[in-house]
């Protein structure tokens, strides 16, 4: 059952200064160190579907912004200790140095997946006829890419086949979290099931492009 | 008349006729006497609690123009020396942010260095008072009052030369991220702070986490002269751990206490990545 959630957009939209005034956005930063930490630890764990109702009225967009860039970070970070640990382990001369276009490929390739997936996914449903709240949809796909942290630090090691056994793991993970929320708050009927397949399935390919790129 | 005040900026036109006919004033006051006596200038507004203490692109400090400006030559300060200084440049004309200050100053035309020794003054007590242990370090208010941005500035570009230098490849990519890294985490992590509702002032914020980069610009210059790994990742830790106690008081007394560890992380990330740059880039 889909929660109403136009009473709470009403609420919501009351708020709202103006785009350029700091006040209206703090309505979507109005958690706490518990809440957040509580948050994240239930992304972890994709089996359940609740994500939407542990929102509530209150989803935040502060998990989007700092996972986001927790995650650019750690990729730049250890996709050159990566290659680092690779080269020392193929030829004894360590020839290697920071290769800082690493920054600009995570930047833009997480930002953009995290920013772009769930505005598309807002209109889609929204042309369908569906109810879909932006800012919910923004939360729970930055709580969703919060397994790849832990996981850009196991990738490290450098044997191949097991980067490959944790990354199918990690995105696995993440997707079916995706999957089943979606699931459980537009209501699941057959028409929308593309849309299931399409968000696993794009949870997948940034799950592989991170091990692609990031981690040859 | 401009040859009088050895200054040798061209004046605008405008402020160029308003300084004569200033002076054609004073000189017919002064053969007229005191009949003549003018209303004084109302006195200049009183500094604000923390203020800006000077505008970072302007180095002379020119009073404010008074604020009846429409009738505002006529009036003459009544304590103004024998020696004519430059005359403060009243009327609309004058396009550059006054301070508070009281009777005009010789900022003009004060030597070079007496303005550099000022700004790198300001420079060093701010620094005491950040980066080092000081008894005003639980008050942010009081630690940072006279906070200016050519610290901060300074201390962005020299980590930013010096990871560049450092670096064997992609020099000017690895100053860019750097830099970009830098300035834009800070403006970031003030937003944060606010967003979070959290009370600070935007610039005053700007100016600590620019502060706080000092000792890892300190470790950035070890790091350059010494190449040992080791050594590196020990020094990088010990001014990292020094950057975030520096950072510390004042970033987590500006948020409600439930929520100090939100706004700290961040701050923690932005120097841990400055960190993790440092010792990668060589």
């Amino acid at each position: 059952m889909s929660p109403t959630d136009e009473g709470f957009d009403q609420q919501s939209q009351n708020n709202w200064k103006g785009v350029f005034s700091i006040s209206s956005y703090t309505q979507y930063f109005d958690v706490d160190t518990d809440v957040v930490v509580n948050r994240l630890i239930s992304s972890f764990y994709p089996a359940g579907g609740d994500f939407f109702n542990k929102i509530g009225a209150n989803p935040d967009l502060y998990g989007l912004i700092w996972i986001t860039t927790t995650l650019v970070f750690m990729l730049a970070a250890f996709g050159n200790c990566a290659t680092y640990l690779i080269q020392k382990r193929t030829d004894r001369t360590t020839s290697w140095s920071f290769d800082v276009g690493y920054v600009n490929a995570a930047a833009c390739g997480i930002y953009g997946y995290s920013l772009v997936v769930p505005v598309a996914f807002y209109f889609l449903l929204r042309y369908l006829g569906s109810n879909a709240s932006l800012v919910r949809f923004l939360c729970m796909w930055g709580y969703s890419l919060s397994i790849f942290i832990p996981t850009a630090f196991l990738l490290l090691i450098p044997v191949e086949i097991l980067r490959w056994i944790i990354i199918l793991i990690a995105g696995t993970a993440s997707s079916c979290f995706v999957t089943l929320n979606l699931t459980s708050y537009i209501g699941g009927s057959n028409d929308l099931r593309m849309m299931m397949i399409a968000a696993f399935l794009l949870q997948m390919a940034l799950a592989i492009f991170i091990k692609a790129w990031f981690f040859p | 008349m401009s040859n009088s005040h050895s200054d040798t900026i061209p004046l605008h036109p405008s402020s160029q006729s308003d300084i004569d006919e200033i002076e054609n004033l004073i000189n017919a006051s002064v053969q007229s006497g005191p009949a003549t006596v003018l209303p004084a200038r109302p006195p200049s507004p009183p500094r604000a609690s923390i203020p800006v203490s000077s505008s970072p692109f302007i180095q002379s400090k020119i009073p404010p123009p008074p604020p009846q400006s429409s009738s505002s030559s006529n009036h003459k300060v009544p304590s103004v020396p024998a020696a004519p200084p430059p005359p403060p440049p009243v009327g609309n004309s004058s396009s550059i942010v006054a301070t508070g200050f009281g009777p005009p100053s010789n900022t003009l035309t004060e030597p070079v260095w007496d303005t550099v020794k000022r700004d790198l003054s300001r420079i060093v007590s701010n620094l005491k008072l950040v980066v080092f242990p000081n008894p005003y370090r639980e008050d942010p208010g009081k630690a940072l009052r006279d906070w200016d941005l050519w610290g901060p500035f300074f201390f962005i570009v020299f980590l930013g030369l010096t990871l560049s230098w450092s670096a064997s490849v992609k020099k000017s990519e690895v100053f860019a991220v750097a830099f970009a890294l830098l300035a834009a985490g800070a403006i970031i992590l003030t937003l944060n702070v606010l967003l979070l509702g959290g009370h600070i002032i935007f610039f005053q914020s700007l100016s600590l986490l620019g502060y706080c980069l000092f000792p890892l610009d300190i470790g950035a210059l070890i790091c350059l002269l010494k190449d040992n790994v080791i050594i590196k990742m020990i020094v990088v830790s010990v001014t990292l751990a020094w950057s975030s106690w520096a950072a510390y008081p004042f970033m987590s007394s500006a948020v409600n206490p439930r929520r100090k560890a939100l706004a700290l992380y961040p701050v923690f990330l932005m120097y841990v990545s400055v960190g993790f740059l440092i010792i990668a880039i060589d």
